[in-house]
C-alpha cells in the first residue's frame, strides 16, 4: 500500500512536470522551434532580457495578479464568513448562486459582458478612454472572488461551531472569537484561495483581452497575440526562469520553516483551552502573515502610485495597435523600431515621445475593440477587407500626405486597390500571398503546382488545412474557380462539398501549429503565406526538405497603416507612419517578418536583396504580370453579415462531420 | 444565546456587504447584458430566433458507412463537449482524489512541498504548456520517439479525443486537487482510525468515513474542473488538431464572425443549463453531507 502510493505519487508528478521539462529543454534550443532541437544555446535568455516589451508585460501581469489576489482574498473571506452566518436561507442560497456565476460563465462571455457594461457606463459618464487598468482589475477581482469563497466556505461548514461559541462564553467578543479562533482555523483555506486567485489572474487571457484598455497589456495576451506568427522560444526561457524562481522560493521557505505545524497547532489548541496565551511560534507566524500582507499592500500602493505618477508627467503618447510579432523588435540583433522612433523623435523635435505598442490576434478582435468606443489608438495596421469595412463605417480618418512624404516610395502597384480606391485612408505596410508548402522528401514533384495537392489521397493524413473558415473555404473556391466573395449561397455550398471530401485526407486544421508540424515532418503539405515559409525553412529538421509554390489563382492580402477616428494626436501618428516608411525601419520590418514589402526603398535595396537571398526574392517578389488586377480580382472583400453567418454555419457542419 | 446570535448577525451584515454590492454590480448586471444580447437581433429588437436556432439548426453528416443523415448541429456539439468534459472530470477525480489523500497524510513539510509542486505548472502560461503537450504527443514527438527507442511501437494520439482529454486533465487537475486537499488536511484522522479499530474494511472506511467527510471538496473540485473543460476552445484547437468543435469553439467562432447575439445566446443556454445542474448537485450533496451527520 505504502509503496503503491509512492509510485502513484511519483507518476503523477512526472505527468505534471513532463511539459515543464520540454519547455526547459527547448528554451536552450538554438533554432526558433519547439519541435526540432538543433543545438544548445543561451541566446533566447539574452533575447528575453533585452526584450523590454515582454518584460513590461511581465511587470503588468504581476502587479495585476497581486492586486486582484489581495482584494479578492480579503473581500472573499469576509463574504464567506458572512454567507456562512447568514440566517436567511433564501438570501444565502441566492448569494450562493450568484457566487457560482463567474465560474459557470465561459470566460469569453464574462469578458464580453463586462466589456459591454464598462462601455455603457463610460458613455453614460462621458469618459473617452474607459477601458483601463481599473476595469481589468475589476474583472480579475470578479472572477477570482468565487474561488476564494469556495475555498473558505466548505472549511467554515466543516469547522466545529462550538469553538467560537465556547470562546464567546468565556468572554470573547464575536470579533475576538473570529480573530482568535476562527481565522487561524481558516488560514490554510484562505491562503489556498489567495494562491488560486493569484494563479488564475496570472494565467487569464480571454477576460483580460476584452477588459484591458489602451496601453496596458499582460503577458498571456502578448503570447496569445503571437499566434499569427509563432510563439518564440524566449517565452520558454521566461517560463523556465519563473520555474526556477518559484523552486528557489520553495526551497528557501522549507529550509527556514522546520517546525511541525500539526504539533504546534495541537499545542496552541491545548494551551488556549488551558486559558494561557498562545505559544510564540503561531504568534510569530501571525506577525509574518501580517508582515507579508503589509508588504504586499505596500507593493500594491507603490505600484499604483508609480502607475499614476507615470501618467501624470508622461510625454505625449502614441498608441500603436498592430498584429502580434509584426514589427522588428530588436531580437537577434535586429532594429528595435519602436525605440528607434522614440530616440529619432527626440533628436528631431527636441522633446520626448512615448510609444505604447499593443498587439491584437485578428482583424475581428481589433474591430470589436475599436467599435466599442472604449479605447483610443492613434495608428492601427488592419488588413484590406477590414479597412474597407472601417472606411464604410466612418471609423478611419483621411491621411494628410504632406506629413507622410515617404508614401511616394510605395510602388504604383499598390495604388487604386479596391479597399481604398483613392489612396486616402491607408498606406500599405506589408502584403502576403497564400502558397503551398510541401516536404520534398515525401511529396512527388509531379503532384505539385496546383491546389489539387491539398486533396491528393496519396498524402492522406499528411495534409494540413487552415483552421479558419474564410481561408479554408478560399482554398476550395480558388481550386474550383469560384468567386471567393460570392453573395449567394451556391458557391459556398459547392466549396463545402469539396472540403467535406477533403476532410478524410486532412491531418489537422491549423493556424500557428503549422510551424511545428511542417518543421518536424509531422505533416507534408500545408497552405500558408510565402513569408512564413522562410520562418519554417530556418528551423526545419534534417529529415525535412521544405519547398514552396504558388497555385493559380490564389489569395492576396495587404495590411496597411491607418489612423482610426478615435486618434488623439493625428500629426504625431502621421509622423510615425512616415518613419515606418523610411528606409531603415522599413527594411528592418521586412527582414523581421519575412513578408513582402510594397516599399521600393525596401525591395530595390541591394543590402536587403543580399540579406534575403535571390531564391527568397524570387518567391516573395515574382513577376505577377499585373499585380493590381490580380489583387482586385482575388483578394477577400468584406462580406455582408448574412453571408458571413452562412459561411460560419457551413464551417460548423464541416467540423462536426 | 439569543444575544450572541444577534451579535453574530451584526458581524455578518458588515462582512458580506461589500461582496453583496460587488456581486450585484459586476456579476448580475453583466449577466443581464448577456440575456439582453441573447434575446435581441442586430438592431436590438426582441427576438427568440437565436435561441430557436440553437435547438433546431441542422447539418447533413456523412456517417461511417457513407450514409448521409441530418443531425442537429448544436446538439452534436453539446453532446461532444459534455462527454469530453465529463470524461476529463472523472479522470481528474480518479487521479486527484488519491493524490490529495496521500498528500494530506504526509508530513507537514512534505505536504507543503507537494502542494507547491502541484501549483508550479499553473504559474507557467497555459498556452505555452499546451504547446509543450503538442511536442510530446505528436506522431514525431517525444513520446513516440521514446516508445520507438524501447521497441514498443508507435501510438497516434494527437488529434484524437484522448489528446484533448489529456490536455484538459493536465490543465485542470490542480483545480481538483486543491479543494480536495484543503478539506482532507482538516479531516480528523482519528475518525478513520476509530472506524478501522471497530473493524471496518478499507472499502467501508472510504465509503462511510472518508468520502462523506471530503464531500464538499469533491463538489468544489468537480465544479472547478467541469466548468472550464466544458467551455474550453484553446485545448481542443491545439491538441485536437482542429478536428473537434466544442461549445467554446462555437462561441468563439460566432464572436469572430461578428455574431455577438448568437454567441450570447449559446452562452446564455450553457449558463442556464450549468446553473441548473450545479443547483441539483449542491442540493443532493448538502443532503448527503449534512443529513449524514
Amino acid at each position: 500500500m505504502k509503496r503503491a502510493s509512492k509510485i502513484f505519487t511519483a507518476l503523477m508528478f512526472i505527468f505534471l512536470f513532463a511539459p515543464i521539462a520540454i519547455l526547459l529543454l527547448f528554451s536552450f534550443n538554438e533554432a526558433r522551434s519547439l519541435s526540432v532541437f538543433s543545438g544548445f544555446s543561451l541566446k533566447w535568455y539574452r533575447e528575453l532580457l533585452r526584450d523590454t516589451e515582454t518584460l513590461k508585460t511581465v511587470r503588468n501581469t504581476l502587479v495585476l495578479a497581486v492586486c486582484a489576489a489581495g482584494v479578492s482574498t480579503v473581500m472573499g473571506t469576509a463574504a464567506a464568513v458572512g454567507i456562512h452566518r447568514m440566517r436567511s436561507r433564501y438570501l444565502r442560497s441566492a448569494l450562493d448562486m450568484v457566487t457560482n456565476i463567474p465560474m459557470i460563465n465561459p470566460d469569453i462571455i464574462t469578458g464580453i459582458s463586462m466589456m459591454l457594461m464598462f462601455v455603457f457606463v463610460s458613455r453614460l459618464l462621458g469618459l473617452a478612454n474607459s477601458l483601463s487598468f481599473v476595469t481589468l482589475l475589476i474583472a480579475h477581482i470578479t472572477f477570482c472572488l468565487p474561488y476564494v469563497i469556495l475555498q473558505v466556505l466548505p472549511k467554515l461548514r466543516q469547522m466545529d461551531a462550538s469553538l467560537p461559541e465556547a470562546a464567546m462564553d468565556l468572554g470573547c467578543t464575536p470579533w475576538g472569537a473570529f480573530w482568535k479562533v476562527e481565522l487561524p482555523e481558516l488560514m490554510p483555506a484562505i491562503v489556498t484561495g489567495m494562491i488560486m486567485a493569484f494563479t488564475l489572474s496570472l494565467d487569464d487571457f480571454v477576460i483580460s483581452y476584452f477588459t484591458t484598455g489602451t496601453g496596458f497589456q499582460t503577458l498571456p495576451i502578448r503570447i496569445y497575440n503571437m499566434t499569427k506568427k509563432t510563439v518564440t522560444p524566449d517565452m520558454y526561457a521566461l517560463a523556465t526562469l519563473i520555474f526556477f524562481v518559484i523552486l528557489a522560493l520553495l526551497l528557501l521557505s522549507n529550509l527556514t520553516d522546520s517546525e511541525d505545524g500539526q504539533k504546534v497547532r495541537a499545542a496552541r489548541r491545548a494551551k488556549r483551552a488551558a486559558g494561557r496565551r498562545a505559544p510564540m511560534s503561531p504568534r510569530t507566524r501571525r506577525i509574518l502573515y501580517a508582515g507579508g500582507g503589509t508588504l504586499a499592500l505596500a507593493a500594491l500602493a507603490a505600484s499604483l502610485i508609480f502607475a499614476v505618477t507615470e501618467t501624470d508627467d508622461r510625454p505625449p503618447v502614441l498608441n500603436v495597435y498592430n498584429w502580434g510579432e509584426y514589427i522588428s523588435d530588436g531580437s537577434e540583433g535586429s532594429m528595435d523600431v519602436v525605440k528607434e522612433f522614440e530616440s529619432w523623435y527626440r533628436q528631431q523635435y527636441g522633446r520626448p515621445v512615448q510609444v505604447n505598442y499593443t498587439t491584437f490576434a485578428s482583424n475581428e478582435d481589433m474591430y470589436a475593440k475599436l467599435s466599442s468606443g472604449a479605447v483610443s489608438y492613434d495608428v492601427i495596421i488592419p488588413s484590406d477587407y477590414m479597412i474597407a469595412r472601417m472606411i464604410a463605417e466612418d471609423m478611419l480618418l483621411p491621411l494628410d500626405f504632406d506629413n507622410i512624404p515617404n508614401a511616394q516610395y510605395i510602388s504604383d502597384d499598390f495604388r487604386g486597390l479596391y479597399y481604398d480606391p483613392d489612396n486616402a485612408y491607408s498606406v500599405p505596410y506589408a502584403y502576403g500571398v497564400v502558397g503551398v508548402i510541401y516536404n520534398a522528401n515525401v511529396v512527388d514533384q509531379a503532384d505539385t503546382g496546383t491546389w489539387d495537392l491539398l486533396w491528393n489521397e496519396k498524402y492522406a493524413g499528411q495534409i494540413l488545412q487552415f483552421n479558419n473558415s474564410r481561408d479554408a473555404f478560399g482554398t476550395a473556391m480558388y481550386r474550383a474557380g469560384l468567386d471567393v466573395n460570392a453573395d449567394d449561397h451556391g458557391p459556398w455550398d459547392r466549396a463545402l462539398d469539396d472540403l467535406l471530401e477533403q476532410r478524410s485526407v486532412v491531418r489537422s486544421y491549423v493556424m500557428d501549429e503549422v510551424y511545428n508540424m511542417m518543421e518536424s515532418g509531422e505533416a507534408a503539405v500545408a497552405p500558408y503565406y510565402a513569408g512564413d515559409y522562410f520562418t519554417m525553412l530556418d528551423a526545419q529538421a534534417d529529415t525535412v526538405d521544405l519547398r514552396f509554390y504558388y497555385p493559380e489563382p490564389t489569395n492576396f492580402y495587404i495590411d496597411a497603416m491607418c489612423i482610426p477616428s478615435c486618434c488623439q494626436n493625428k500629426e504625431l501618428a502621421e509622423t510615425f507612419i512616415n518613419f515606418m516608411l523610411s528606409e531603415g525601419p522599413a527594411i528592418a520590418n521586412a527582414e523581421y517578418t519575412y513578408y513582402a514589402s510594397p516599399n521600393t526603398l525596401v525591395y530595390e535595396n541591394q543590402a536587403y536583396i543580399d540579406y534575403m537571398g535571390q531564391e527568397a526574392m524570387d518567391i516573395l517578389y515574382p513577376d505577377w504580370g499585373g499585380f493590381t488586377e490580380k489583387y482586385n480580382a482575388y483578394a477577400y472583400r468584406n462580406l455582408p453579415f448574412d453571408t458571413l453567418n452562412y459561411i460560419n454555419s457551413l464551417w460548423e457542419t464541416l467540423k462536426i462531420n | 444565546m439569543n444575544k450572541k446570535a444577534r451579535r453574530g448577525s451584526l458581524v455578518t451584515g458588515v462582512t458580506s456587504a461589500p461582496y453583496q454590492l460587488w456581486a450585484v454590480i459586476f456579476i448580475v448586471v453583466p449577466l443581464i447584458f448577456v440575456a439582453y444580447y441573447a434575446f435581441t437581433d442586430n438592431d436590438f429588437r426582441f427576438t427568440t430566433d437565436n435561441i430557436t436556432r440553437f435547438f433546431t439548426a441542422t447539418s447533413s453528416v456523412t456517417g461511417a458507412g457513407g450514409a448521409t443523415g441530418e443531425v442537429r448541429t448544436y446538439m452534436v456539439i453539446v453532446w461532444r463537449s459534455v462527454r469530453l468534459a465529463f470524461l476529463s472530470t472523472v479522470v481528474c477525480l480518479l487521479l486527484g482524489y488519491p493524490l490529495a489523500y496521500i498528500i494530506s497524510r504526509a508530513s507537514d513539510r512534505a505536504q507543503k512541498t507537494m502542494m507547491t509542486l502541484i501549483m508550479i505548472p499553473m504559474w507557467m502560461n497555459f498556452l505555452i504548456r499546451t504547446y509543450a503537450w503538442m511536442t510530446i504527443l505528436q506522431d514525431t514527438g517525444i513520446l513516440n520517439n521514446l516508445l520507438a527507442a524501447l521497441h514498443l511501437g508507435r501510438v497516434h494520439i494527437i488529434g484524437t479525443e484522448t489528446a484533448v482529454v489529456i490536455g484538459m486533465v493536465y490543465d485542470y487537475l490542480p483545480y481538483m486537487i486543491l479543494p480536495l486537499y484543503s478539506i482532507m488536511a482538516k479531516m480528523d484522522h482519528r475518525l478513520i482510525e476509530a472506524a478501522r479499530d471497530l473493524g471496518c474494511a478499507p472499502a467501508g472506511v472510504l465509503r462511510r468515513v472518508i468520502l462523506p467527510l471530503s464531500m464538499p471538496g469533491v463538489v468544489n473540485g468537480v465544479t472547478m474542473v467541469l466548468i472550464p473543460s466544458i467551455s474550453t476552445f484553446y485545448i481542443s484547437q491545439k491538441l485536437g488538431d482542429g478536428m473537434f468543435f466544442l461549445l467554446g469553439d462555437a462561441i468563439e467562432g460566432q464572436y469572430v464572425a461578428g455574431n455577438l447575439h448568437f454567441a450570447a445566446a449559446i452562452a446564455f443556454i450553457l449558463m442556464v443549463a450549468l446553473l441548473a445542474a450545479m443547483g441539483v448537485m449542491r442540493r443532493l450533496t448538502d443532503k448527503y453531507t449534512y443529513g449524514g451527520q
